[in-house]
């Protein structure tokens, strides 16, 4: 190239434009293609408009009169029309008494007059004509009535002019109806033979008053909800995703269709933030669409006056319109991701259209089978993606939803999220929906042909999803052994460690042809980073455990006192193992295992996309939900301090260049405080919190605090080894 | 696998204009898709301005600028608002795009049209905004993937024109395409691209000696003859 030539790079080369400036303008830019489109606005604003007033009447006229508890009716025969006048007068007598004996404590708030009347059966009475021939059992038989009843008067007396009679009654076999209506009979016959019999005493002036009396308090379910409920998350959620459909086609699969892809991919951008900006456009039309929703059914609700029908006494208030809110916001974070990984891959508006069939699928089947009894937030399908977001939706609307497990779910849902950011970010654009060429998402799973010297974002990320459900399976497997099994507790738990935070990152990186070396970081560190390393190992865990404290003294606790016994007998439990089990099981397997995992092969994926501060926040954050899982359940006191661990793990990797610091700095950091638990009883009991001393004591925090300082100081102004390896230097093109 | 370009070594120098020349199917696109580093080659590489593309294929980017077979645009936004959008993409501030927008505006005549909804545009007008957006970021190299593909006689010579003022202006310009006669208009050295082998490289007139005949036509269906043994590939 000639000077000349040279001198023009200045413009093209130039620009110092922030990276939020430009990825704001990318996402501007999809904001309005999208916003523009009259297809995008008509199903954000008309569907919900003309949806919700149409069900709404259609579940007026038929789901509220078949909800509606209609007074049942009975059919009774009898022979003669006398029969008939004379059972109704004891049926109306023998109600009398029930109902003065029904009348409730507190009518005022209850309404109980109501319920019985509406409970109150009709009654029927079939008489024959004179002139025809009638058999009670023949009409029974076919199905002309539920109950028959020949009427024999007799001398004996109820009343003055009231005779009394002998019944015979005719029952259907084995029908419930007919039984039904036979026992409610009786019981008025009874209490007509009852009253009867008082009155007989009290004519001849002796005081009579039942032996046995009944009074029955009426008492409505709490928070009642109508079975249409269950439904309202399923359906919030497929109309809400319906708006983010057509967007989520139309700036992928359309980029395609409209010969725009390809000056796309030539800009000097990396795919991930090209998708991001599309995953922003997609999320912000499905959260308006959710909002339409939530708007067009509230009108609805309250102009049909269906309020205490659907969500019971409390009726739809604020604070359940911000429940419902927040978790379409969660439905969309993650319906959006899913969206844009599935038309990433196409080609075309039909091909789109056709991979998305599928997923709506996948959506309502989950969403009808949790409206069977016994589905609960908790065991696995806290991390089964879908089903524990409805799950969650269901408790949330029920208000029984608790703390731990919805945070579990929500982790779990947003890592999936992430991770099918991800790989639709490594399928957006790709050179088979470039070319229209077949392959696509073979192309992403299929094993490297070349070798490649770090993992991508896109499997670092994806890998970061599937471990999370395993380890809390795992987890919850290990919390079985219990007892004598602690022994056995520990190999599993390290186990588990070494197979889910070593093995799996490993299988993916053989898969993948990415050497160990470069891949994990495990080079060789720089000597001098060593006693910074040892120091920062030694004196962590005291602020650890203080910031533990903290956030327990701000309301987030997970051990309750029937736990904090069980965790001082567990480590009891500690104390009648070898040291050594408990510290290789405990303190260095999953020191070593988690760094490989977290500042090994994750950080590595994602300095590829970015810059070295947000893979080191996201890895950390992503270090501390792990933590928050523990052996049979959850400890959300752990999220920030376990972050705050992980940002320091992760600076001491990016300084030293090698994930080997970082491993042996947790290593230290577990076998430390494991040591000092298993030696020393009072710190034992401080640190499962089964004391009451709440804080460490002042001298140790000192103490650590000096060698926290120095060890950090020392890391900081190491001058590290001159080779960078690979995996720490910034690739920006990584995609590519 | 398939094989769509084999052993393609060619280079091009500031203020020339090189016809990468072929028909359908032989590979033309594909190099360009290399020469972008949109597609990474089996082996080889390549270089711009002392950048390779595998080491730095973000930094290429920045050095090209190219103007796809197809003039598609965004429907919903105008000719300025996609425009802004690239500049965005190639880190322009927005000093140097404001600038840049009235530059282009001039030279590709985009005044009348630049605030109208890009799907209201003519094919002509559509291909004048497709031809500025390549050039917002003033690339010192610029790749043409058939310009005048479904552009009537007054599209095509906008395009014309186009390609006459980046020669001016001294950037490097490769074209591709399947039209010969307007190759010979446009070109001054070309590179006959066949089964994705370069058969034959140089100016009109080194390629006469190469072959000992007259035209670019004549010279293609020579190639093809020798090569596939028919002549209607041309004829397309």
């Amino acid at each position: 190239m000639t000077d000349e030539l040279k001198s023009r790079t200045s413009n093209a080369e130039s620009g110092g434009m922030a990276w939020w400036t430009q990825q704001w303008s990318f996402t501007w830019k999809e904001l309005c293609e999208t916003l523009r489109d009259r297809r995008t606005t008509v199903t954000l604003i008309a569907m919900p408009v003309l949806l919700y007033p149409l069900v709404g009447l259609m579940f007026r006229f038929v789901a509220v009169g078949e909800a509606l508890k209609r007074a049942p009716e009975y059919r009774i025969a009898v022979e003669t029309e006398q029969e008939a006048a004379w059972l109704s007068s004891v049926i109306q007598s023998g109600n009398h008494l029930l109902e003065a004996q029904s009348e409730p404590l507190n009518t005022k708030s209850l309404n109980t007059k109501s319920l019985i009347t509406n409970s109150d059966p009709k009654i029927q009475f079939l008489i024959p004509e004179t002139d025809t021939a009638f058999s009670l059992s023949e009409t029974l038989a076919v199905g002309g009535a539920d109950l028959g009843i020949r009427v024999v008067f007799s001398e004996r007396q109820i009343s003055n002019d009231f005779p009394g009679a002998d019944l015979e009654l005719f029952q259907i076999a084995d029908d419930v109806l007919s039984r039904e209506v036979a026992g409610w009979l009786r019981q008025r016959l009874v209490a007509t033979n009852l009253l009867t019999a008082a009155n007989t005493i009290r004519q001849s002036g002796d005081e009579y008053i039942l032996p046995v009396q009944e009074r029955t308090q009426w008492v409505k379910l709490r928070d009642q909800t109508s079975a249409i409920v269950g439904l309202l998350p399923l359906v919030l959620l497929l109309m809400t995703v319906t708006g983010g459909v057509y967007p989520a086609i139309d700036l992928t699969a359309g980029e395609r269709e409209r010969d725009t892809l390809e000056t796309l991919m030539a800009l000097p951008v990396s795919r991930t933030r090209l998708l991001m900006a599309k995953y922003v456009a997609v999320l912000t039309v499905t959260l308006l669409t959710g909002l339409m929703n939530i708007f067009a059914m509230s009108v609805t609700v309250y102009a049909l006056q269906m309020e205490k029908t659907l969500f019971g006494e409390t009726g739809l208030t604020l604070l359940l319109i911000v429940r419902l809110f927040s978790m379409l916001f969660l439905f969309s974070l993650f319906y959006s991701a899913i969206l844009l990984l599935v038309t990433s891959s196409a080609r075309s508006f039909k091909e789109a259209q056709a991979l998305l069939i599928p997923v709506m699928l996948m959506t309502i089947a989950p969403g009808l089978v949790i409206m069977m009894p016994g589905w609960r937030l908790e065991g696995w399908p806290i991390v089964l993606p879908i089903i524990n977001m409805l799950l969650m939706a269901k408790e949330l609307l029920e208000g029984t939803l608790t703390l731990l497990p919805a945070m579990v779910a929500t982790a779990s849902t947003l890592l999936f999220a992430a991770a099918a950011l991800s790989v639709a970010a490594g399928l957006f654009g790709m050179d088979s929906v470039l070319t229209g060429s077949r392959s696509g998402w073979r192309d992403v799973f299929q094993r490297s042909s070349s070798a490649t010297e770090t993992p991508s974002s896109v499997v670092g990320l994806t890998t970061l999803a599937f471990l999370f459900p395993m380890h809390f399976l795992a987890s919850g497997f290990l919390s079985r052994f219990t007892g004598s099994q602690f022994s056995l507790r520990l190999i599993l738990s390290a186990a588990m460690t070494v197979l889910l935070f070593a093995g799996v990152p490993f299988l993916v990186m053989r898969w993948r042809r990415i050497p160990l070396r470069s891949g994990a970081s495990l080079t060789r560190p720089a000597i001098r980073l060593w006693p910074g390393v040892v120091l920062l190992g030694l004196s962590t865990w005291p602020w650890i455990y203080e910031m533990i404290m903290v956030m327990q003294s701000v309301g987030l606790q997970s051990l309750d006192e029937s736990k904090r016994q069980i965790v001082a007998e567990l480590l009891q439990s500690w104390r009648q193992v070898p040291v050594a089990l408990v510290l290789v099981s405990l303190g260095i397997l999953p020191g070593l295992c988690e760094e490989f995992f977290f500042r090994g092969f994750l950080l590595s994926g994602l300095r590829r996309d970015m810059n070295a501060a947000a893979a080191i926040v996201i890895s950390a954050v992503c270090f501390g939900f792990f933590h928050v899982i523990l052996a049979g359940g959850a400890a959300p006191e752990r999220l920030f301090p376990s972050t705050i661990m992980g940002l320091l793990l992760g600076w001491v990797t990016y300084r030293g260049n090698s994930v080997v610091p970082a491993m042996v700095l947790h290593a230290i950091h577990n076998s430390t405080l494991l040591s000092i638990a298993h030696f020393n009883q009072d710190v034992s009991q401080w640190v499962v919190g089964s004391s009451q001393q709440v804080h460490l004591p002042a001298a140790w925090l000192v103490v650590s605090g000096f060698t926290l300082a120095i060890g950090l100081i020392w890391v900081g102004f190491s001058r590290t080894s001159g080779v960078r390896t690979r995996s720490l230097v910034t690739q920006e093109n990584s995609d590519e | 696998m398939i094989t769509a370009v084999d052993d393609v070594s060619l280079q091009t120098f500031a203020g020339e204009v090189y016809g990468l020349l072929g028909p359908n199917g032989a590979g033309k696109t594909t190099t360009l898709r290399m020469l972008l580093g949109l597609l990474p080659p089996t082996s080889g590489n390549v270089e711009i301005m002392g950048t390779r593309v595998s080491e730095d294929p973000h930094r290429i980017r920045r050095l090209v600028g190219l103007v796809s077979a197809s003039a598609g645009l965004y429907q919903w936004l105008t000719p300025l608002e996609i425009l802004r959008y690239f500049a965005t993409g190639y880190s322009l501030t927005a000093r140097q795009t404001s600038d840049r927008i009235a530059e282009l505006t001039e030279l590709m005549g985009l005044s009348s049209f630049l605030n109208r909804r890009a799907a209201t545009l003519s094919t002509g007008q559509k291909q004048r905004v497709n031809l500025a957006r390549a050039l917002i970021h003033d690339p010192p190299v610029v790749l043409l993937d058939e310009p005048t593909r479904g552009l009537d006689v007054v599209g095509s010579q906008v395009v014309f024109e186009f390609v006459a003022s980046l020669r001016t202006q001294g950037k490097a310009v490769i074209v591709c395409t399947h039209q010969l006669d307007e190759a010979q208009r446009l070109c001054d050295r070309f590179g006959l691209l066949h089964h994705g082998r370069l058969r034959y490289e140089g100016t009109l007139s080194e390629l006469q000696q190469q072959t000992g005949l007259d035209s670019l036509v004549a010279m293609f269906l020579q190639l093809l003859g020798r090569s596939a043994g028919s002549s209607r590939e041309v004829a397309k």
